[in-house]
């Protein structure tokens, strides 16, 4: 199953709903959108507007593909779950955010197919990414994660410091 | 459980949620609340208080400070953790200067180059400050520190 999900922002992301309800009948999976604020209405795709975060997460685990808007929160539990993820940023210039932030978090991930974590700018490359990622990956493992360690083992210091 | 040591966990929902959730090892020692947003998308927790958006209407702000002051002091939290948004900047005011809470704030994951808003109000008064990328740390000062990222 491929999950495709735009967080929780206002302006909705109607360029990535209509690029993948476009490109469906190719995609040789079941999909499912959870399409947050944005207006367009696929015709090709299963969706909802929201579903409670613990019942995305399920939909996350289950998932051979996530594609999704750069927001943190969707690509940490990919993350965490060993799902691979495809990131399209969200742009200001489309009025699809108050600033550029996720072209910036895309870019700073740029590097971390080896993790699983696939980036591309434009919709017209959705298409050959998704069939290429669901052609080629090899699982990944989640290994621990050396910077939560540390921001644990930081935070924990502090409490213990300021509380005893 | 130490009653008389909370710790207040404050954020939007989303992102800045499922940052704390990943962090909660760290707080579990201690007896803990939260404060956030309700959503859409929001499930029910326990320990968990909710008020509406401040970024939607000013009054949604005004009861916002009111009942952040009436939950601070039933709750009387020692420590504040939080991961933003805006949520956070009258909650780490209120919390610093009215119930002398020690402050922790951790820049969200999506800030990579450029500070937040939330992260700039809060600096001056945190008391622990880190941020998840190292290019950020010279946009803030000296008390900022990188020890590593969730993503």
């Amino acid at each position: 199953m491929i999950f495709v999900t735009v967080g929780n922002d206002f302006r909705g992301f109607d360029r990535l709903l209509k690029k993948m309800d476009e490109i469906a009948p190719h995609i040789p999976r079941e999909m499912v959108i959870q399409k947050g604020y944005s207006r367009y209405l696929p015709k090709n795709i299963e969706h909802f507007d929201f579903v409670p975060m613990n019942k995305a997460i399920e939909y996350i685990q289950k998932s051979e593909l996530v594609v999704s808007h750069a927001g943190i929160g969707t690509i940490i539990l990919c993350k965490e779950y060993g799902i691979p993820i495809l990131i399209l940023p969200r742009r200001k210039a489309y009025g699809e955010h108050m600033n550029d932030h996720q072209l910036e978090i895309a870019q700073a991930l740029e590097k971390r197919e080896g993790e699983n974590i696939y980036v591309v700018y434009g919709e017209d490359q959705l298409e050959e990414k998704i069939l290429k990622v669901l052609m080629e990956r090899t699982r990944y493992t989640p290994t621990e994660n050396i910077g939560r360690v540390n921001l644990l083992r930081t935070i924990k210091e502090f409490i213990k410091r300021t509380l005893s | 459980m130490k009653p008389d040591k909370k710790i207040g966990l404050i954020c939007s929902p989303g992102g800045h949620l499922i940052e704390v959730l990943r962090l909660l090892e760290a707080f579990e020692d201690y007896p803990f609340f939260f404060l956030t947003y309700k959503e859409k998308a929001t499930s029910s927790r326990k320990n968990t208080y909710y008020m509406m958006n401040f970024a939607k209407s000013p009054f949604n702000l005004i009861f916002g400070i009111l009942k952040i002051f009436y939950i601070f002091l039933k709750e009387r939290p020692k420590i504040l953790f939080s991961t933003g948004a805006e949520i956070a900047i009258p909650s780490f005011y209120i919390g610093k200067f009215l119930f002398h809470t020690k402050l922790i704030y951790l820049e969200c994951s999506a800030q990579v180059y450029h500070p937040s808003l939330t992260g700039r109000w809060v600096y001056r008064i945190t008391d622990l400050f880190l941020v998840q990328w190292e290019p950020l740390l010279k946009q803030y000062g000296p008390k900022a520190k990188y020890v590593g990222g969730l993503i």
